[in-house]
């Protein structure tokens, strides 16, 4: 059992705590989800409950937090390791040999354990994760969700009561997201062992969990099963990212439909919302855009081979309008990075062309490619390096040889536009998740590209972020500007993109307007469109792909 | 391409006890420092491509040797325009510089460079067979076990697993900044070292950012519990790897025997000396070489325990 009661923990140096009166109980055996916007504490929390806090951060901490009868305060973190094991967000850097079984032993070596018990725990552990087969394999051949896996493992092993994960999954593509997730879900089911899950992706785990507890500013703000939390008040406005379904039910009550219970899964959501949908307005048209913006990426035939002899795309070809938002989705490594990479003249075609702008991308630098073609990564710590927030603006519009006044008033009106005047001055290491992310963004769009790429910009962001990212983009767009954003995010995709391209195996499979697209696929499909599928008997279109979408037709 | 991290070949040398193939590494380094003669550090550096076939590293050792071989060249040339010993001149510069006198390059300084490099290039083979043959936990366990501190192995073996990470950082981060316009090549020295920073400070700060990672899931996994460790897994010596290992120290003895006794022994300068064999020094020669193969003979002999 963890008990907390009236912590408050700052760390030192920091204006505020990051946590302030925080009373919270977990039994043995809950499955408790913790989310809420970045900065909120929830990580702070976590290292609270196995000691890493105070022991390993400094600072100030008052209140009282005991886990299964042990005070952390007075416990170490090594001492605590049998009682509660701690899971990260990536797991390459949670691990530290090179060979799966030496890893899973490490914690239990630690712990001076003899050599048949370390050798009947591994056995444990690896048949409870299903992952015996990997026992012989080098960490580094292994897929993301694989490496997380044997991470669990390698904390199971020290049979922990209470297992914490921060964000495990914000590293993973959504296969192995899914996988650990319902690792997750059966340790708990079937071994009995409390779950504390950090997560920013309501709509995949929601309906595991028994209790949902949302950290704001520190502050814990509701606390209760998913149905009261995600039903309720709290949540509204600030900045949680309420699956689809909800959302859809939320505005349904708004409305003054009264709908008594909160549906957590889609199939809850068809037999809740069944009486609805019979009485749904049948003719609605939504507005297709139409494109009249001048062609201005063309992709002809091609075909690129690594150097391993790999094709990793075969003949592709692509036209993409100046004012469209794309969305390029597929599994991993199947050759979406590579494509975009091409556009901004990163790779270059082993056959085939790539026309940015009238320009022949083998015949011009990546530096003046650039001057068309601005390219967003998913880590901003890749981008940043310099000294202010003003320097590393400035350095992109220095790279592309803008002249001084140029560079002092655009820098102006990027720091004006990202609501980042007031860091000005700062490092921008050392700003928060968020402004990082919106530094890069500026000191990419400064130079005003006619095409924007982004590379999985939303992977790990918080709800909150998310739609003021997209928001920018719709409006970056709507100048005439070609977006491109590569990612797994179905939701993001069905609210915001025009047009999707799923690729597989380095080839395009579907090109298309997002409705056709999205719709009725199998695996593809947005949460509301799969609730819609079931209702097309009542002559609702099986197009819909967003909650605001569905409440058009809904009275 | 081929990949620079370990792979399990399979082969007897991929299977012998990490004590013996450190034992030979150690070796080939004493030898090669103790002995001055061209004939001995040729056969010496030969000695070592026997186990290289056989562990079937042939290319990876390859690709690592054509590097040293640049090295190589570079020691030659420096020695051979620094070093004015030596009474066969070859080429005399037609001015004086202070201090040194008139540059001149002689036969001798060709020569021993030459020498330098076969020596170089001995123990960066030794090496390289060690690293593709050797797996890096079992070297972990192996140091560990001759006592060096705990702490500090696990340190170094860190280090080295991040490597492919560290690289993998580079070429993302320079995709980045390339990108964002910057032109790695473009400019004079300063500005060249002015765009470098652009991706040693993300690359840096993101490895600090990861060594906290670490550490704190070490900690979780309680790292540093206690004074007291245990290992999973052990080096285990069959009698098999006891017997290479006595031939292994067999093999020390008798070259510092010969070196002691003075074979092996060479002059460079002033003039290059004749390689002259007399009597007795064939036949040790001979056994030297014998031993100094011996553990790839050995190596193939059955009796061996799997690592456990």
């Amino acid at each position: 059992m963890i008990k907390i009661e009236n912590l408050t923990f700052g760390y030192s140096g920091a204006e505020k705590p990051a946590l302030q009166d925080v009373k919270l109980e977990v039994g043995d055996g809950e499955f408790v989800l913790i989310t809420g916007p970045s900065g909120g504490g929830k990580s702070s929390l976590c290292r609270c409950l196995n000691g890493l806090i105070p022991h390993f951060y400094g600072g100030k901490i008052t209140g009282k937090v005991e886990v299964q009868g042990l005070n952390v305060v007075k416990h170490s973190t090594k001492e605590l390791a049998t009682k509660i094991g701690m899971i990260f967000q990536d797991p390459e850097n949670q691990l530290v040999a090179v060979d799966v079984e030496r890893e899973i032993a490490f914690g239990l070596e630690n712990l001076a354990f003899p050599r048949d018990l370390i050798a009947k725990r591994m056995e444990e552990s690896l048949d409870t994760l299903g992952i015996s087969d990997l026992r012989y394999r080098q960490v580094h051949e292994l897929s993301g969700g694989e490496k997380q896996k044997v991470v669990i493992a390698s904390v199971l092993a020290l049979h922990p009561d209470v297992l914490v994960l921060d964000e495990p999954t914000s590293e993973l593509d959504p296969k192995g997201a899914e996988e650990v997730l319902t690792t997750l879900d059966r340790l708990n089911d079937e071994l009995g062992i409390t779950v504390i899950l950090i997560e920013h992706r309501l709509d995949r785990v929601v309906h595991l969990v028994d209790r949902l507890v949302i950290l704001h500013a520190g502050r814990l703000i509701a606390d209760g099963t998913p149905r009261q939390v995600l039903g309720g008040g709290e949540v509204a406005n600030i900045g949680v990212g309420i699956p689809p379904i909800i959302k859809l039910v939320r505005g349904l009550r708004g409305k003054g439909i009264g709908i008594d219970d909160t549906p957590m899964t889609v199939k809850e959501g068809r037999s809740i919302l069944d009486s609805v949908f019979q009485n749904a307005k049948r003719a609605v048209l939504w507005e297709k855009k139409e494109l009249d913006g001048k062609p201005i990426i063309s992709i002809d035939k091609l075909w690129h081979a690594y150097s391993n002899g790999l094709n990793a795309l075969k003949n592709v070809n692509l036209t993409v309008h100046e004012g469209e938002f794309v969305a390029i989705m597929g599994r991993n490594a199947s050759g979406k990075t590579t494509l975009v990479k091409h556009i901004n003249g990163l790779l270059k075609p082993t056959k085939g062309s790539v026309r940015v702008d009238g320009i022949n991308t083998k015949e011009a630098s990546i530096a003046e490619l650039a001057q068309k073609v601005g390219f967003v990564f998913q880590n901003p710590n890749d981008h940043l390096f310099a000294d202010t927030v003003e320097d590393e603006i400035a350095f992109t519009l220095k790279n592309l040889r803008f002249k001084s006044e140029e560079v002092a008033s655009k820098v102006d009106e990027m720091l004006e536009r990202f609501n980042l005047a007031p860091y000005r001055h700062q490092y921008p290491r050392s700003l928060s998740g968020g402004e990082k992310q919106r530094v890069a963004l500026a000191s990419v769009i400064a130079a005003h590209p006619k095409i924007l790429i982004l590379d999985e910009p939303t992977r790990g962001m918080e709800y909150r972020l998310k739609s003021e990212l997209m928001d920018f983009l719709n409006g970056y767009r709507s100048q005439g500007n070609a977006v491109i954003l590569v990612t797994h995010d179905v939701e993001t995709v069905a609210e915001h993109a025009d047009r999707v391209i799923l690729l597989s195996e380095g080839k395009i499979v579907v090109d298309g307007d997002k409705r056709e697209v999205l719709s009725k696929a199998l695996l593809f499909s947005p949460q509301i469109n799969r609730l819609v599928q079931a209702f097309e008997r009542y002559g609702v279109r099986g197009d819909i792909l967003t909650a605001d979408e569905a409440l058009e037709i809904l009275e | 391409m081929i990949s620079f991290r370990y792979q399990d070949k399979g082969t007897v040398i991929h299977k012998l006890n990490p004590f013996c193939k450190l034992l030979w590494v150690a070796t080939i380094v004493i030898f090669a420092l103790i002995f001055d003669s061209p004939l001995y550090i040729l056969l010496l550096f030969l000695s070592t491509l026997p186990m290289a076939m056989v562990a079937k590293v042939w290319k990876e050792w390859a690709s690592f040797m054509k590097f040293t071989l640049y090295i190589c060249i570079a020691i030659i040339i420096i020695n051979m325009l620094l070093s004015y010993h030596g009474t066969h001149v070859l080429l005399e510069a037609p001015f004086r510089l202070p201090v040194t006198g008139t540059p001149i390059i002689t036969l001798e300084a060709i020569f021993f460079g030459v020498v330098m490099s076969v020596r170089l290039l001995a123990i960066i083979s030794a090496f390289t067979i060690l690293t593709f043959t050797i797996h890096p936990d079992d070297l972990m366990l192996s140091m560990i076990k001759m006592k060096l501190p705990y702490k500090s192995v696990l340190v170094t073996s860190l280090s080295t697993r991040f490597i492919p990470t560290l690289i993998d950082d580079v070429e993302c981060i320079s995709d980045v900044q390339r990108s964002r316009g910057l032109e790695l090549d473009k400019g004079n020295l300063r500005q060249k070292i002015k765009s470098r920073m652009a991706i040693m400070i993300p690359l840096l700060s993101n490895s600090l950012d990861r060594t906290v990672q670490v550490s704190e899931a070490m900690e979780s996994r309680a790292f540093g519990c206690g004074e007291k460790r245990t290992f999973y897994k052990e080096i285990g010596v069959s009698r098999m790897d006891a017997i290479t290992l006595i031939f292994g120290l067999l093999t020390i003895a008798v070259g510092v025997f010969m070196c002691l006794s003075g074979y092996g022994d060479y002059q460079y300068y002033p003039t290059l000396e004749g390689i002259n064999i007399s009597g007795l020094e064939w036949p040790l020669l001979s056994l030297l070489m014998l031993l100094l193969l011996s553990v790839v003979l050995l190596a193939f002999t059955k009796g061996r325990i799997e690592l456990d």
